[in-house]
Formats: structure tokens, sequence, C-alpha cells
């Protein structure tokens, strides 16, 4: 027992109530419990009143945590349709991508086919069996095949470069979901932090001030709003009205 | 147009470095080097003698918006012709590009024969 602590009840005192139960004063004896028990209460009313104030404070930041609301009532729709938005990217590329291959497939065959044909002919020649007349119409169909073929290869060409380009999707989608990335680990830090609240006061933490340009990613509803441009028309239009 | 030009194209994604990289060399430019963000960049412009640059904005390190402003800021690369590629399409956006002294904006998703174009312009503007 440490010195310091003071007893509740003195050692006369725990005589008298000895001797008050001894001889069956009932309602002698609770005052005196009664008396005693009274001079540890303040302190206990402080530290209920204390965890009270603790409670009603937590729940209160809780509740006003604009932070919260803002997740709820727009960052988690808003993450719904940029998830949206890569379904919709992702099923262009592949589309714009298989629709290149289909019509570049058609093209090879046909190159493919008309060498088939000539081939017989030209291994005539290389081994000097060709004779006048059919060196004439080899010579005619070689002509047509290389022009033909010219132009082919020149169609083939910015096919690949349709290919080419619907492969942007990476990039466009790749930005989206590391947003929503950032957006689940938030909703994550802040269940923890529900969790966590009832124990410890919570420090109020205020949205960060906009003070400058922050980059957004990839727009996508551009159709529904007024402060961005949709396509490069738009910022073209907008360049030129500042005169660049 | 000289085709021996050195670019330096600029962006965190490296499909799209490799599609725009793909695009400048159909357009007969070889001389193609990558960034990954600004802060990479900016060593890379400072160090060798680029002649274009091709940027993303949004990129984690030093944003494309902020690498314009120091290219701009900077006499030895201020001269630099720099254009933006990006998906930030917000129109106060494409006014503070302008004001940093952007020579050109293009938005993606883009177009090969959008991206030749705005480089025509901006080769025909340096003359």
């Amino acid at each position: 027992m440490s010195e310091t602590t003071t007893s509740l009840m003195s050692l006369a005192e725990a005589h008298q109530l000895v001797k008050y139960l001894e001889n069956g004063q009932v309602i002698e004896a609770n005052a005196a419990i009664d008396a005693a028990a009274l001079r540890s209460a303040p302190e206990i009313f402080t530290e209920v009143g204390k965890l009270t104030r603790q409670l009603h404070d937590s729940l209160n930041n809780f509740q006003l945590d604009a932070r919260i609301t803002g997740l709820v009532e727009e960052d988690i729709p808003d993450a719904e349709s940029r998830l949206e938005y890569v379904i919709e990217e992702t099923e262009k590329a592949a589309n714009t991508t298989m629709d290149a291959l289909e019509k570049s497939m058609p093209i090879t065959e046909e190159i493919n086919t008309r060498i088939a044909e000539i081939l017989p002919e030209w291994d005539k020649l290389m081994s000097r069996e060709i004779v006048v007349g059919e060196f004439k119409a080899l010579c005619l169909e070689l002509d047509k095949l290389l022009k033909d073929t010219s132009q082919e290869t020149q169609q083939l060409n910015s096919l690949m470069t349709e290919v080419l380009m619907a492969q942007g999707y990476q990039d466009l989608t790749g930005q989206v979901i590391r947003r929503v990335i950032t957006l689940v680990k938030e909703v994550q830090d802040n269940l923890v932090h529900m969790l966590t609240v009832f124990g410890e006061p919570v420090v109020d933490k205020k949205a960060e001030p906009e003070n400058k340009i922050k980059a957004e990613g990839p727009v996508i509803d551009a159709e529904q709003r007024d402060d961005v441009v949709n396509g490069q028309d738009d910022v073209d239009d907008l360049l030129s009205s500042l005169g660049f | 147009m000289d085709t021996n030009m050195k670019i330096l194209v600029v962006d965190d994604f490296s499909t799209m470095r490799r599609i725009i990289k793909n695009l400048l060399k159909d357009l007969g430019f070889s001389n193609i080097q990558e960034a990954d963000d600004g802060n990479t960049a900016l060593p890379m412009l400072n160090q060798g003698d680029f002649d274009f640059v091709v940027t993303d904005w949004n990129m984690p390190g030093m944003q494309g918006i902020d690498l314009l402003r120091a290219i701009r800021a900077d006499d030895k690369l201020k001269h630099l012709p720099v254009l933006m590629v990006t998906a930030e399409a917000k129109k106060e956006q494409i006014v503070a590009a302008a004001q940093a002294g952007v020579n050109g904006y293009v938005v993606k998703p883009f177009t090969a024969a959008t991206l030749k174009e705005k480089l025509d312009k901006i080769f025909q503007r340096l003359g």
C-alpha cells in the first residue's frame, strides 16, 4: 500500500461501523458507509464527465467531417461512372483494333493469293523456260500486282495506325483507375478512422484549399459540363479565341 | 520540317510514349527520347540539345504544366517549342497552358492526323 493513498474511512469510523452492525443499527451503519463513499464521488463524476465530453465531441466531429459526406455523396458515385468509362474505353479500343484487323486480313490474303497465282509463271521466267507470249502476259500481271499492292500496303499502313492509336486507352483508363484506387484508399482510411474514433479525440481534418489548378485526368462526362472542352475542335476554338 | 531534330516525349504511361514515338517515326522523326515526368525530363533537357518537347500534363512527380513553366523560366531552354498532349480538358487548364507559353495543345484521345497538323503548325510558325 502506498503511503500517499488516504483511506476513505478512518480506523475509528470503521470501529464505529462494526459497532453499529453488532447492535443491529442498520440505518446508522448504512449512513456511515454512504458518508465514506461520497468522499470519492467527485473524482468519479469528473471522470465520467470527461468521458462523456470526449464521446460527444468524437461523435460530433465524426458527423461533421465534411470529407465523409463528400465521399458518400460525390466521390463514390463518381468512381462508379469512372469505372463505367473504363469499360466503355476498353470496349471501344478492342472493337477498333478488331475492326482494323478484320479489314487488314482480307487485304493480306488477297496479296498472298495473287502472288501465288503469278508465281508459277515467275518461276518459269527465272529458269528461262518462258516463251514470248507468256512473258508479255506476265509483265502485264506483274505491273498490275505491283500497283495494286502499293495501294493496298498504304491501306494496311493506315489500318495499323488505327490499331496503334486505339492503344491510347491504356493511358486514359490507367489514369482513371489510379484515381479510383486513391478513393478506395481514402474510404479505407476513413473506415479505420471510424473504428478508432471512439478511443481517442478526433482531429478535425479540413479539406485542403484548392489554390492551384489540379490535374483531373480524362473527363468522363464532357457533354454534361461546361467547364471542359469536348474534343480537339473545342481546344482549337478556345486557343484561337485567345489569339493563339 | 527538320526530321533530324531531337525530340523528348514526356508521359508517365509507357504505352502513350510508344504511341507518340511511333507516330513521330511515321512522320519521319527518328531522334526521339523519353522521360516519365517533369523531374526526369528537366535534367535531360538541360544536358542534351533537344529541339522539341511533347509532354503530358497529369504525371506523378513534376506535372507537365510545371515542366512547361520551368522550361520558359530557364534562359537556356525557354526557346524550346512545347506541345502538350493530355487528357486534361478543363478550359481553365488550356488557358493556363497558353499563358504559360505552350506552342500547341492536343487533347486525348487524339488522332494521328491531329498530331501531325499541330506539329506542322508549330514548325511553320517557327519557320
